[in-house]
């Protein structure tokens, strides 16, 4: 297994220039190259720069007053109940992260082990899995919030007609079950996801590691747990990342089923509704101080995604 | 190699088409911002100066050509948040450009949700309205703040019509200036179910007690006593002041507290907050699962017998339940009340012009007229609300009552009117607190006490 990986390292690293060619020469590549970042200067790079730049000013509306230094990022943490509402909202991204990760990305490779075993209907189970990220956040929350509803929604009337009363529960209504039931929503549509990444990974995994596993006697979970699991590690960093990013991003989903304020009294306040608030409810300083709390997202996403990055990069070089 | 320099060529000329595109906003944007920030003057001026600096020889030939047509064609655009008033607006502007050979206007509505980001981002440059539908209250300030609204008073002789009280909806907190002709206002109480009422022999309560005795009865009948919902918090402090007004001193208590003699702290504030907790053995079961449109569709079904609402409300009712009878009363003082019971109401926004339009003398006659009785009587008819002009009659029942109600005992939406100028505004707390309060989470004096520490943050007493 060493041996292998020594011998595979070296041509990966130089695997950019294919056997006999040179690199071409630099206008070309400044030529290809240049498209992509002017599009991603212009519109990713630039309006960060410019709200890192909006959240040092006091702003009237629209316009701009006196630059203030880091009073806006003070204000985030001192104003009532912004103070109460931030670390609230935090701590409510995290548990959304990890539910998400728990039951979503869990039950995707679960899928997608099923799916990897089985031959008939394989096509159509992916499908019917991806189908629900096909359909926007807002559609999925509206929907999602008709079925949930404690009057007319049909989980309840369900429930009840199996003689399940004690269950029928006002699932958005309940500060202790709305956040749940947001996550499990969320991973209701975004399960497919993950298991068609886990399920590349899976058809990546050569059959004749497994086949060897096999002659020496592996049980199925033997052989996921010591085999598949290790070799889908750059996956699972993959599927972790973009669901911390996601989650930390979270707005349209949480919207649609707890409302702006995340209600029940703020079970369900994530950092995108706090901005959103921030940002086109607030005052009329709302402009400064949402930059900020844009600037304070972006760091914290970025530098833990980066963070992750090479950790995950770092066990998968010491795997292979 | 040929292709390979090719797709280079191809790239670079693209690279630099972007360039060019992409460059031309940002060089503009500082311009207009500018603009905006000192306020219309530099606009004009700009538009005037061909005039002085252009060679004489070519300048009197344009401005003939200009002015021969004896009626100049003139487009006004009009923005607001009302898609479904479209056809009634259009209806309303035939008449205006029938008086008015040579002006179209044009009605352009935008999703209510969100229009407040649609105005503000229209207003900052080309495109955006000449005349534009505006929100009340703290809603307008960031607007006129950023100098995108032209002053109306002193301007605008319908403004005369309007009641004092009502135009300081459409007042700037900065320089005290009037940025809109006010179109509407809103007033709420409480709907009820007329056959309800008739099948369990109940009528429309006097008394807080006959209040009470009407929602047992309802409630002993299996009906819903009063459908609301605790869902959307931004009906709470409505549902508050609809029930509640009275015992924290409405009027008396508005001017207390924007004196600064008392806060929302005060005893009887705090016990105006018990009263509405009182009340929620009366509302569905499970109130805070249950949003505004569900609390609306239990009534419409008739599956509960009063509905706390506006007068915004009347043409939902007639559309989606033509064949209801309904009847509105006003809500009776609960016990030591300060004041004797009242009917909350609001100016629901009002119409500015832009301080960027290019017709800006149209666009000010127009707004002239939608201060108007003529405009204000078919505003209450063909989009049936209540209209900002004092004495305009609307033809459904329901809406004189309304207007009737209000008149009578007239008085401010609380938190709307006074508190919704800054950050945290003090609806947004009463909704959250509310909420909280139905939940257990929350008691009358923690959420009154929660108003005054955000409150707090930007409101000065007597400013």
């Amino acid at each position: 297994m060493t041996e292998n990986s020594e011998a595979k390292k070296k041509p990966r690293r130089k695997a950019n220039v294919g056997v006999g060619q040179s690199a071409p020469p630099w206008p070309t590549i400044i030529a290809f190259l240049l498209p992509a970042f002017v599009l991603y200067a212009v519109f990713m790079v630039w309006p960060l720069i410019q709200s890192m730049y909006f959240s040092m000013y006091e702003f009237k509306g629209l316009s701009r007053e006196g630059f203030v230094g880091l009073d806006n990022f003070k204000e985030l943490f001192t104003r009532y109940p912004l103070n109460e509402q931030l670390p609230r909202a935090f701590m409510h991204n995290i548990a959304f992260f990890v539910g998400t990760m728990a039951i979503q990305n869990t039950m995707g490779l679960l899928f997608a082990l099923l799916l990897y075993g089985s031959r008939k209907g394989k096509r159509f189970f992916q499908t019917v899995y991806t189908t629900p990220y096909l359909i926007s956040a807002l559609v999925v929350g509206y929907l999602w919030s008709l079925m949930l509803n404690p009057l007319f929604g049909p989980v309840n009337q369900i429930l009840k007609a199996i003689g399940l009363d004690a269950l029928a529960h006002p699932w958005l209504g309940d500060p202790a079950t709305a956040l749940p039931a947001i996550i499990l929503v969320n991973a209701w549509q975004w399960m497919g996801f993950p298991m068609l990444l886990f399920a590349a990974g899976l058809a990546n995994i050569s059959e004749e590691i497994r086949e060897a596993a096999r002659m020496d006697g592996a049980t199925r979970w033997q052989l996921f747990r010591k085999i598949e699991l290790p070799l889908l590690t750059p996956v699972i960093g993959i599927v972790t990342v973009l669901t911390f990013i996601g989650n930390f991003n979270a707005f349209g989903i949480v919207w649609s089923l707890g409302g702006v304020d995340g209600g029940p009294a703020g079970s369900t306040d994530v950092l995108g509704l706090v901005f959103y608030r921030t940002a086109f409810r607030g005052g009329i300083d709302a402009f400064g101080l949402a930059s900020a709390l844009a600037v304070l997202m972006f760091f914290f996403i970025f530098g833990i995604s980066t963070i992750a990055l090479k950790k995950f990069r770092k066990v998968e070089d010491q795997l292979t | 190699m040929k292709n390979l320099k090719v797709l280079v060529l191809l790239a670079l000329a693209f690279t630099l088409a972007f360039s060019v595109v992409a460059c031309q906003p940002a060089v503009e944007e500082p311009a207009i911002e500018e603009a905006l920030v000192e306020e219309p003057v530099a606009e004009e001026s700009v538009a005037e100066e061909p005039v002085a600096e252009e060679p004489v020889a070519e300048e009197p030939a344009e401005e003939e050509v200009a002015e021969e047509p004896a009626t100049e064609e003139v487009t006004v655009t009009v923005w607001s948040w009302r898609t479904e008033d479209e056809d009634a607006y259009n209806e309303i502007f035939d008449v205006y450009e029938a008086a008015h050979p040579g002006v179209t206007v044009e009605f352009v509505p935008f999703v209510a949700t969100d229009y407040n980001n649609i105005l503000a981002t229209g207003l900052t440059g080309e495109g955006g309205p000449d005349v534009a539908q505006l929100r009340a209250y703290g809603g307008i300030q960031p607007l006129i703040e950023a100098g995108q609204l032209l002053p109306l008073d002193g301007e605008i002789e319908s403004l005369a019509n309007f009641p004092a009280g009502l135009l300081k909806g459409a007042t700037a907190l900065s320089d005290g200036r009037i940025y809109g002709v006010p179109f509407g206002v809103q007033a709420f109480t409480a709907f009820y179910n007329v056959a309800i009422f008739e099948e369990l022999g109940l009528e429309e309560p006097a008394t807080w007690n006959e209040f009470i005795a009407v929602l047992d009865a309802l409630q002993a009948a299996d009906y819903i006593a009063i459908s609301a919902p605790a869902k959307d918090t931004w009906m709470l402090p409505l549902i508050h002041d609809a029930v509640a007004a009275p015992r924290y001193g409405s009027t008396e208590f508005e001017a207390e507290i924007l004196s600064g003699e008392t806060d929302f702290n005060d005893p009887d504030y705090v016990a105006s907050l018990g009263v509405i907790q009182d009340l929620q053995p009366y509302f569905p079961e499970d109130v805070v699962g249950i949003d505004y449109n569900s609390s609306k569709t239990l009534f419409l079904t008739e599956q509960a017998g009063i509905f706390i609402g506006g007068s915004f409300e009347v043409g939902f009712w007639r559309n989606e339940g033509p064949d209801l009878n309904l009847g509105v009363f006003r809500i009776p003082a609960p016990p030591e009340s300060i004041t004797d019971s009242v009917v909350p109401g609001w100016m629901d926004g009002s119409f500015g012009v832009n301080a960027l339009s290019d017709s800006p003398d149209a666009a000010k006659e127009l707004v002239n007229w939608m201060g108007t009785p003529e405009f204000g009587q078919m505003f209450t008819e063909k989009i049936k609300q209540l209209s900002a002009i004092p004495g305009m009659v609307p033809t459904d029942p329901l809406l004189v009552e309304f207007a009737e109600l209000f008149a009578e005992t007239p008085a401010s939406y609380l938190t709307l009117v006074n508190f919704r100028y800054g950050d945290p505004s003090g609806s947004t707390l009463l909704g959250e607190g509310i909420q909280s309060m139905f939940l257990g989470n929350a008691t009358p004096d923690s959420v009154a006490a929660s108003m005054q520490e955000g409150v707090s943050q930007w409101f000065t007493p007597g400013e």
